[in-house]
């Protein structure tokens, strides 16, 4: 087996992400399919109004919710594909030099998929459990019937086996196509550099300045994970805030909960990657008698304002994301109220960012000033 | 001046301990070219590692003049790497994305050395100031790593297997330039080879075996590096 359970454990974020992601649809949509069995009997204009304004929330709260995160397990996963790949293009080259074709070798990357399994089952059998508590709280004014929960494996199947058979066959598509390099490139570990052809004039700036834009152009994956994680941290976190006023308290609770557990997790994960990518630059630096903080501020600071556009792209995203579906779905629907832009909240969102982005980079920080340089070098 | 004495080092802990350095003492003169010689396991990499400062030792002390770098804070030693210390390794260690310029521009920067072109010019790289690393052969990038050492001015320049993954022709060329410069800048050098021709252009040989030093000599003729077997 090329790639081992130990590999995939790594991938833990994806599989949080798809938990939540599967928790929070299946208790909409099989809300929304049980009290669709009893709407014939609703009686009264307030349990109407209460129906329709529940399965619009459900619509939104599923789709919005669902769609982020599955785009968010997207991107990571493809993520981290293309980092396996990269950091074992040795063993790859060796196998494609054996005479493996890049297909026969992308074909055991569908074990990535397993993390989107797992989370899934995860996050479906905890929302099933927790199913009856939710129908109570959506039912809290009695205005239904007693609606029960039922299992329904049609919805089971869509929330847990196609993302699973998605993401699987996703990630030996990807892999395929990233195997598609030479077997000498593989093996000496080219990861396709640009060579700039006008070599004549060369900028006589200062190694530092040169090394921290050419670290970016180099890890241009790595600039937009930073950015995509940074939008994911500003859209998560001011969306589930905004979902206390479309939605109950406890559901604005949860829904909060879980975009700050989402948010927490894309950002660690990105600047954990990150640190990881550029470890053994730092570390030949510092042989050469660098200082941690010059290291650390040509290799590592710029990417800190990819992440500000991130978040700004985010709290763009989340803002008009928003009044749309509000504007749309909520339209027929009397007392709601006008969503609009909360400065208050995006300014807590961006300290809440500024700090967890720091926090972060200063523990590894430390972990890589503990690091003993030459185990760094021997990697 | 360079006295290292009673250095110990081991790996592991426990039934797992595993000593390589029994308590090497020695004294390596300023501006000597001076080759540890040893077969693989015997600690002369371990040795080089520690006497250098990249790593620290359980015991003993490495003073450089007056300053025992044993003793230093990882801060202070990295600021004594800087002004002291030139490395150059088997595997070369260039930052791929960087041309042989900014690479040597790296050791260079540290010191305020304008002058790194004349360095490039002295390993015969002229006309590859513009080139990546992975457009040079091994011999070229090892050339490479050793402007940027020297780029720096060190006081000292230690080399781990320098020539380990060349081949012979590649091999003398870099030798050749390493004692030429040794010559023009007048540094010490301390290399690590497990090759036994390669001591014959040394002044002096450190033997080790199994974590001791086992003989310690001067060469009475330094051979070239095109005089020397293979």
């Amino acid at each position: 087996m090329i790639i081992g359970m130990k590999d995939t454990a790594k991938l833990v974020g994806i599989s949080v992400i798809a938990g939540c992601a599967v928790f929070v649809c299946t208790l909409f949509l099989n809300y929304n399919i049980d009290i669709a069995a009893i709407k014939g009997e609703i009686t009264t204009e307030a349990g109407m109004a209460m129906y329709q304004a529940q399965v619009s929330t459900g619509k939104v709260t599923a789709s919005v919710s669902g769609g982020c995160l599955v785009l968010t397990s997207v991107v990571m996963l493809l993520f981290y594909v293309k980092n396996y790949i990269d950091t074992h293009s040795k063993e790859l080259g060796i196998l494609k030099a054996l005479g493996y074709s890049g297909l026969k070798i992308a074909k055991h990357f569908w074990v990535f998929g397993l993390s989107v399994f797992v989370g899934c089952i995860f996050g479906y059998v905890s929302a099933f459990f927790y199913l009856p508590s939710f129908y109570d709280l959506q039912n809290a004014e009695q205005l239904f019937p007693e609606i029960k929960a039922q299992l329904h494996p049609l919805l089971a199947f869509f929330l847990i086996g196609v993302p699973a058979i998605g993401f699987s066959i996703l990630a030996v598509i990807y892999a395929c196509l990233r195997l598609r390099h030479p077997v000498l490139d593989l093996l000496k570990e080219k990861r396709g550099y640009k060579i700039k052809v006008n070599r004549g004039v060369t900028k006589d700036r200062p190694f530092l300045k040169d090394l921290a834009g050419s670290t970016l152009r180099e890890r241009k994956t790595l600039v937009f994970f930073v950015a995509f994680s940074a939008f994911c941290f500003s859209a998560m976190v001011q969306m589930s805030m905004s979902m206390e006023k479309l939605s109950s308290k406890t559901m604005a609770v949860m829904i909060i909960v879980i975009g700050l557990i989402l948010a927490f997790m894309t950002l660690f994960l990105s600047l954990s990657s990150v640190v990881k990518g550029n470890t053994k630059t730092i570390a030949m630096m510092r042989v050469f008698g660098y200082k941690y903080s010059d290291c650390s501020r040509a290799v590592l600071g710029g990417y800190r304002p990819f992440s500000y556009v991130g978040f700004v792209i985010g709290t763009l995203y989340q803002y008009v994301l928003l009044k749309i579906m509000v504007g749309i779905v909520f339209a027929d629907i009397d007392n709601m109220p006008e969503y609009s832009f909360d400065f208050k909240k995006c300014a807590v969102t961006f300290v809440l960012f500024i700090l967890t982005y720091e926090i972060v980079m200063y523990s590894y920080a430390q972990r890589i000033k503990r690091l003993p340089l030459k185990s760094v070098m021997l990697e | 001046m360079i006295a290292i004495s009673n250095i110990t080092k081991s790996y592991g802990t426990g039934g797992n301990k595993n000593q390589v350095l029994k308590g090497i003492s020695l004294q390596i003169a300023d501006r000597d070219f001076i080759v540890i010689l040893g077969a693989s396991g015997s600690g002369k990499s371990t040795f080089l590692n520690v006497i250098s400062g990249l790593e620290r030792p359980d015991s003993g002390s490495v003073v450089y003049g007056t300053s025992d770098i044993t003793k230093l804070t990882d801060e202070k030693l990295t600021r004594f790497r800087r002004d002291n210390i030139g490395f150059i390794f088997q595997q070369y260690y260039l930052l791929p994305n960087m041309t042989v310029e900014k690479n040597v521009r790296m050791g260079a920067d540290l010191t305020g050395n304008r002058e790194y072109r004349e360095m490039i010019n002295a390993v015969g790289l002229e006309d590859k100031t513009g080139k990546y690393p992975g457009e040079l052969s091994g011999g070229e990038q090892q050339r490479v790593s050793v402007a940027r050492a020297l780029a720096k001015k060190p006081k000292v320049l230690f080399l781990d297997e320098p020539t380990g993954a060349l081949d012979e022709r590649t091999g003398r060329q870099v030798l050749d330039y390493i004692c030429r410069l040794h010559k023009e800048y007048s540094f010490t050098i301390v290399m690590v080879t497990h090759n036994q021709n390669i001591a014959e252009m040394a002044n002096t040989v450190v033997k080790m075996n199994s974590g001791n030093i086992a003989e310690v000599y001067t060469n009475e003729r330094r051979k070239t590096a095109y005089e020397i077997g293979w």
